[in-house]
């Protein structure tokens, strides 16, 4: 077959020209965007250090989303992924930026985060007893190390994936999901516990165990999301055509499919718990953003959030539309997106939601930051993991 | 028992069943349902130990009405545990518990979401029976010498005798040339 040959000529290399293009337009909005984020800081510090915060959640819990799903990949040795695993690696080796990305928070933390402030704890008794845990030095040290920790795995497993594109060997498989077995834990229990850090002591008298889930799933889809966006914005650029195909594309549909479904099955179990046991201290959280602006976006989520794009995914012909999909992807980013700001910003809005300019610099930051990390890995390496045994049956795969 | 019947099952006296091809490897049988296919054959079938993939659109089996039944029944879960929460809570027995409204949607979710997988799960498993005809004790195909290799090792394809191309030596010869390693027709 004459595409076959093709296929086999394909280097799965960036071309320069077009790498380059690619990271000055990052380095441009990465530049800009630190620019105004100073700027920012200087005007409205409290502003800056919230907004901050929700794109510093939504960039970082991607990049955990990524971190697990490659590891799954690996343990349950997914062929239909391979050709564009090498994506999903590079999104996962964004992680150790956030190692950077957490100094913001440091800085901020007293204008963040209430149990900074004596007083406050000080007239809680439950803010009393949880004062060991959430004190300033050992909340930046476990930020660190939550990083430090990911940041090991997904260098090590994104070694033995380059490693394999030269050695061609099985080893750097069983190397990869060695480390995965033990990395789920360490993406879900460690991500759990960042996002009570981070996101769940805004409120520190609040507490959700499934809110880790909750986070983790909405970074999955987020994660999900920009996979097909990338994938389908190489194919308009005619790169990794061949490679990834519509039975790719249906693949992630399915994913897109699924963490809407999961996300709103963990999500609604929070809520409805709470809403159950009616205990102050847990429906105090729910009250503050039935309150004002904010119920709009409350009484809104569920259909952002499930029943517009669990509908629109569920047949078929959807999932294997590549606009549909590409639609849903940019929705579940800003649906995710604020989804965050709705977790974050009634600490600092009690009224409703105010936007301001500062939201965006703040995320065009951290994307482009990351977005750069991300883009500069396919340079040094090949777009598609080319030493995997699995690659040629990814390349003919198709759905049953 | 109407002959349409017999026929059906695969019985009585001088039913031919159809070609069967054998095969050793799954991507041969995608391959050849594909040219089989191609030579203008309609009725056709594959038997495998496992799914394989690419098989339907290679012997063009029509997508499954299952889906279909399924969603019917999802809605059918959904309205009756609506239904049920909602009759049962605020008007055949209103009973305040807990402060709580006597009806509303929060807690009337888990319920709704287990009637519509219990009723799609049954849709799903007796709607397969129903759509296959099951369940049977016996299928023609099964007087083939090599049909139990086929939840085995070898993968099975059919012409069968409805087609309206279907020539019993003819179509054996097609079989052949499409590369079966074997070849028999199958009187059932």
């Amino acid at each position: 077959m004459s595409d076959h040959h093709a296929i086999h000529a394909e280097t799965y290399q960036m071309e320069a020209a077009r790498w380059q293009a690619g990271r000055n337009t990052l380095a441009f909005v990465a530049l800009a965007s630190i620019l105004a984020c100073l700027a920012g800081y200087f005007l409205d510090a409290p502003r800056f250090f919230h907004s901050y915060l929700v794109a510093f959640a939504f960039t970082t819990f991607i990049g955990i989303g990524a971190f697990f799903f490659v590891m799954v990949q690996f343990l349950t040795g997914s062929a239909w992924s391979v050709t564009m695993r090498r994506i999903m690696e590079n999104i996962m080796i964004t992680i150790p930026v956030g190692l950077i990305l957490f100094i913001p928070i440091v800085l901020g933390i007293k204008e963040i985060y209430p149990w900074t402030n004596p007083e406050v704890v000080a007239a809680s008794e439950s803010l009393r007893a949880k004062s060991a845990y959430l004190s300033e030095n050992f909340f930046i040290l476990r930020g660190v190390i939550y990083f430090a920790l990911w940041s090991l795995w997904a260098v090590a497993i994104y070694r033995q994936s380059t490693k394999q594109d030269t050695e061609k060997s099985i080893q750097q498989m069983h190397v990869a999901s060695r480390w995965s077995a033990p990395g789920l834990f360490l993406a879900v229990v460690v991500g759990s516990l960042a996002s009570f850090d981070w996101l769940m002591s805004l409120m520190p008298t609040w507490y959700s165990t499934i809110f880790g889930l909750v986070t983790l799933a909405g970074g999955s889809l987020s994660f999900f999301s920009i996979v097909t966006l990338v994938c389908l914005g190489f194919r308009r650029a005619g790169i990794l055509k061949d490679a990834i195909t519509d039975e790719h594309y249906h693949d992630l549909g399915k994913w897109l499919f699924a963490l809407t479904a999961f996300y709103t099955y963990v999500a609604f179990s929070q809520y409805m718990l709470i809403w159950y046991a009616n205990i102050p201290e847990e429906t105090e959280w729910y009250r503050h953003r039935m309150e004002g602006g904010w119920f709009a976006i409350s009484i809104a989520m569920p259909f952002l959030r499930f029943l517009i794009p669990f509908f629109v995914l569920l047949c078929r012909a959807a999932k294997r539309s590549k606009t549909i999909i590409a639609l849903i992807a940019v929705w579940s980013l800003v649906v995710e997106y604020i989804d965050l700001y709705w977790v974050v910003m009634p600490t600092y809005y009690k009224d409703g939601p105010q936007f301001h300019w500062l939201d965006l610099a703040t995320l065009a930051a951290t994307v482009s930051i990351c977005g750069l990390v991300f883009w500069s890995r396919f340079q040094k390496h090949k777009m598609v993991p080319v030493g995997d045994l699995r690659l040629e049956q990814s390349l003919h795969f198709e759905n049953a | 028992m109407t002959p349409a019947q017999m026929d059906k099952l695969g019985i009585g006296d001088d039913k031919v069943y159809g070609v069967i091809g054998e095969f050793s490897d799954p991507h041969d049988l995608v391959a050849a349902g594909r040219k089989i296919r191609g030579m203008g054959y309609t009725k056709l079938d594959a038997m495998t130990p496992f799914p394989v993939h690419g098989i339907d659109d290679a012997i063009g089996v029509p997508a499954s009405k299952l889906g279909w039944i399924v969603v019917c029944f999802t809605i059918l879960g959904i309205l009756t545990a609506q239904g049920l929460i909602y009759w049962v809570g605020a008007v055949n027995y209103p009973l305040v518990i807990g402060g709580k409204p006597l009806y509303d949607v929060s807690y009337s979710i888990p319920v709704t979401f287990e009637l519509a997988v219990l009723f799609s799960a049954f849709a799903a498993f007796l709607g397969m029976w129903a759509i296959n005809g099951l369940p049977r004790l016996y299928h023609p195909s099964m007087v083939y010498k090599n049909s139990h290799r086929a939840s085995d090792d070898r993968f099975l394809l059919v012409i069968e005798a409805d087609d309206p191309m279907f020539e019993p030596a003819k179509s054996a010869d097609h079989m052949r040339t499409v590369g079966a390693a074997e070849v028999e027709v199958v009187e059932g």
